[in-house]
């Protein structure tokens, strides 16, 4: 086999350029390897703790003034916006339960992931996508570094790990800025308001919500990764990887919320 | 450079440190407040109809939060059995006779199992228990007598509908009352004369009282006629007095009565000289008889006064008479 890529492009060309369903499905396909690769290459050692824990710092420390900041607008906003409503029925005093549900259920998932995707996922795709074209992918190769486990691995591992944490702090934060604006308008106090909130939440919320976050975190990392690893095309092609990193990840987790929703429902009947 | 690493790592595991501890709080807050960690016993009871009750559903016990809803199963053909946790510190209060019903945490709320007590005569409730259902009614069952309300509000309205046409047209008596003006006017009359009735009462009724009060002043007579024992015993004297006086005049009257009634008869003097026709001629003729003799009396008396052996007598007593009256003035 020739592991050149030019050689092998030429002898793609000679073979048969193939046509769009065909490319879908060899993508497809070629994904389900880095998946599979991915897992593989996680659970042999030798473990980079080392590198695991810089993309820890990076993807999850330095994303949590931002996420952090958005979560707590968004409680805020989402109570302000939801009071009219309640406030027609005379039920203001659900707001708490109302913003629980919303914020704990999907929002904070949901929010974390998709800020995620647009910071993380982006610079995962960048990063890696500079580092094929500049062939330092290749270097590592030759020098006898596995550089799927130091590249790959770590980061998806530091999405996966990282991204529930987040959403864990967004939905405190998010109850936080809903509370002010309840408190702001209401009068209700902290005890009240945690305790009418946590009635309506169950402890399937929050399983449902931790698994979904995780899912997202690994779809952030394994997407951007996929991105940057297999890019081409000089330096276009990292534009394009970081690109593609925030468009399809943010579009997979929409599906994936989706189908989530429906998976978990089964368990609410 | 180690220290960076150093940092990084005390960062990154201060990040997810706390971010598990959310979780954490969450989990225990969530589980004190679904009273998953509390130690509890196990009651079910078998309802007919659950309206909706589902598992994780409150259990109520005077109003405090004491358990939630365990499993729900069909039981028999119909019925449904539920059970349910409680605390086991609520033990000491529900009775094996208690009552469980099914109940609603607010007008649109969710459904919940409320609990009383029982009589204190029973033992208290024990694991595995089967309480009894106090049926109460349903939404449904509200929501129906409430349409049959509201027929009838319906049906209230349409005759008072009817009923105000009818006034507003003089329909009725009460329809007249309210618009023939006569008929407005003769009440007015009326409500003056009532008023003029009730002051002329009023004013009676202060008289009255005024005449009452004076009767009823120390000394006066009424009340010396109530109070003193010598004025009744004097009334009665006067009484038996004018008894006496009465008698005599009747003994009196009687006696005028025949005499009257003599005076009728011509057997006594009066009543001949009353009744007889004859004895009145008589009268008449010698009272002629007497006019004639005392005429010519006075004419022999005349011719008296101017025989010669008189005419001295008569002319010295008329001028004694002349002086007397002289003196007199």
């Amino acid at each position: 086999m020739d592991k050149n890529p030019e050689t092998s492009t030429v002898l793609k060309k000679e073979v048969k350029s193939p046509g769009k369903l065909t490319r879908m499905f060899l993508t497809l396909y070629e994904v389900y390897q880095f998946v599979l690769r991915f897992f593989k290459e996680a659970f042999l050692p030798p473990y980079e703790g080392k590198e695991l824990l810089r993309q820890c710092y990076d993807i999850g420390y330095r994303s949590l003034l931002l996420i952090s900041t958005t979560g707590f607008i968004t409680g805020m906003v989402f109570t302000k916006q939801s009071r009219p409503s309640l406030a027609e029925f005379g039920a203001t005093s659900w707001l708490p339960s109302l913003v629980a549900i919303a914020l704990l259920r999907t929002l904070a998932p949901l929010l974390t992931s998709l800020i995620a995707a647009g910071k993380v996922g982006s610079s995962i795709g960048a990063e890696l996508g500079s580092m094929r074209v500049t062939e330092q992918i290749d270097a590592m190769e030759v020098s006898a570094t596995n550089p799927f486990k130091f590249l790959v691995t770590t980061r998806v591992l530091a999405s996966t790990i990282t991204i529930p944490i987040l959403t864990f702090y967004t939905g405190l934060v998010g109850m936080l800025g809903a509370l002010l604006n309840v408190w702001l308008s209401e009068g209700t106090g902290a005890t009240l308001f945690f305790q009418m909130a946590l009635e309506s939440i169950t402890f399937l919320d929050i399983i449902a919500s931790t698994l979904k976050a995780v899912l997202f975190g690994f779809t952030i990392g394994i997407v951007g990764c996929y991105q940057g690893y297999n890019s081409s095309k000089g330096t276009e092609g990292v534009g394009k990887a970081a690109n593609s990193s925030v468009v399809i990840g943010m579009f997979l987790i929409f599906i994936e919320e989706v189908i989530s929703v429906q998976f978990f429902a089964l368990f609410r009947s | 450079m180690q220290g960076t690493d150093n940092k990084r790592k005390a960062i990154v595991g201060l990040f997810i440190l706390i971010g598990l501890i959310i979780l954490v709080v969450a989990i225990f807050t969530l589980g004190s407040q679904k009273k998953l960690f509390v130690k509890s016993f196990s009651v079910n009871v078998v309802f007919d109809d659950i309206q909706g009750l589902k598992t994780g559903n409150n259990v109520w016990y005077s109003g405090v939060k004491v358990g939630t809803i365990k499993k729900i199963q069909f039981y028999g053909s119909s019925q449904v059995q539920v059970f349910m946790n409680i605390e086991e510190e609520t033990h000491r209060y529900i009775h094996k006779d208690a009552k469980a019903s099914i109940s609603s945490d607010g007008l649109i709320g969710n459904k919940i199992i409320v609990l009383t007590s029982g009589s204190a005569k029973f033992p208290f409730v024990e694991d595995g228990d089967r309480l009894q259902v106090n049926t109460t009614l349903s939404t449904d069952e509200i929501m129906k007598t409430l349409q049959v309300n509201n027929e009838n509000l319906v049906d209230i309205t349409s005759n008072f509908k009817v009923l105000a046409k009818n006034l507003v047209e003089g329909k009725g008596t009460a329809g007249a009352l309210l618009a023939d003006e006569k008929i407005a006017e003769n009440f007015k009359t009326i409500v003056v004369n009532l008023r003029n009735t009730t002051a002329s009462a009023n004013k009676m009724a202060l008289e009255l009282d005024a005449f009452t009060h004076t009767l009823n002043t120390k000394g006066g007579l009424a009340d010396k006629l109530l109070t003193d024992t010598a004025v009744f015993a004097q009334l009665q004297r006067s009484v038996n007095e004018l008894q006496k006086t009465a008698k005599s005049a009747s003994v009196l009257t009687e006696n005028l009565n025949q005499a009257s009634s003599k005076l009728t008869k011509p057997d006594n003097a009066v009543g001949l000289l009353l009744n007889d026709q004859g004895t009145a001629d008589q009268i008449k003729a010698i009272m002629q008889n007497l006019q004639t003799s005392s005429k010519k009396l006075d004419e022999n008396m005349e011719a008296m006064q101017s025989n010669f052996l008189l005419r001295g007598y008569f002319k010295d007593k008329a001028k004694e008479e002349e002086k007397r009256q002289a003196q007199e003035h």
